[in-house]
């Protein structure tokens, strides 16, 4: 499968990117090992994810295009 | 719902009161106006800040916010949400709620509610810009 990932807020410069795209990706637990591969850093942030525009409380399945949003506690105001 | 490119103007705020105004129907607008405040940390004072947002996500959500305080309050005839993006600088306006109700109660429980699910569930972020150019991600308490 084919996924996106977008970066927000402190994520962003934490990773350097705002989009990262992954392929051959095998299922969200892939994706999760692949992320932290790439970006280690990210496991001393709070976080939630999001998945095509919908937080997710446990592991999705997921389909080819799908977008990942991580995104860190909201600071709207 | 809208995100706007830097402050809110006087002029954007008139324009919604004036809008307010042709509905009839209301005896109550509660409007609610966030200013950046140029808060001191470690000696340092705010001059700005820098808001991000996750804007897809950020539409969907406030249509959810409008849903519920439109079932919540049953006087609400109207709401209004406006949220900069980019820059805003200390002493500027970066956020707008305004709610129409035929009558005061629901219009203020409404908005004050209405702000409280914005700071809540709106994929936005913050980061504040020191005098000296350093800058910090803060988060809502």
């Amino acid at each position: 499968m084919e996924i996106s990932v977008l970066f927000f807020g402190v994520l962003s410069e934490v990773t350097g990117t705002r989009i990262k795209h992954y392929r051959g990706i095998m299922s969200f637990g892939d994706l999760k090992h692949r992320i932290l591969d790439d970006f280690p850093e990210i496991i001393h942030y709070n976080f939630r994810v999001a998945v095509n525009n919908k937080i997710i409380n446990e592991d999705p399945l997921l389909s080819t295009d799908d977008v990942v949003a991580y995104l860190p506690p909201f600071a709207g105001g | 719902m809208r995100l706007i490119n830097g402050p809110l103007t006087s002029a954007t705020i008139s324009e919604i009161i004036a809008k307010g105004g042709e509905n009839h129907e209301c005896g109550a607008h509660s409007l609610f106006l966030g200013q950046v405040r140029s808060d001191v940390t470690g000696g340092k004072s705010v001059k700005a800040i820098e808001y991000s947002a996750f804007e897809e996500m950020v539409t969907m959500e406030a249509d959810k916010i409008n849903k519920s305080i439109l079932s919540e309050f049953d006087d609400v005839k109207a709401m209004e949400i406006i949220h900069s993006k980019g820059v805003v600088k200390s002493g500027e306006i970066s956020m707008l709620v305004m709610i129409s109700a035929g009558h005061r109660e629901h219009a203020s429980r409404a908005c004050a509610k209405a702000v409280e699910l914005i700071k809540e569930r709106l994929p936005i972020w913050k980061k504040e810009v020191f005098e000296d150019d350093s800058a910090q991600w803060k988060q809502n308490e």
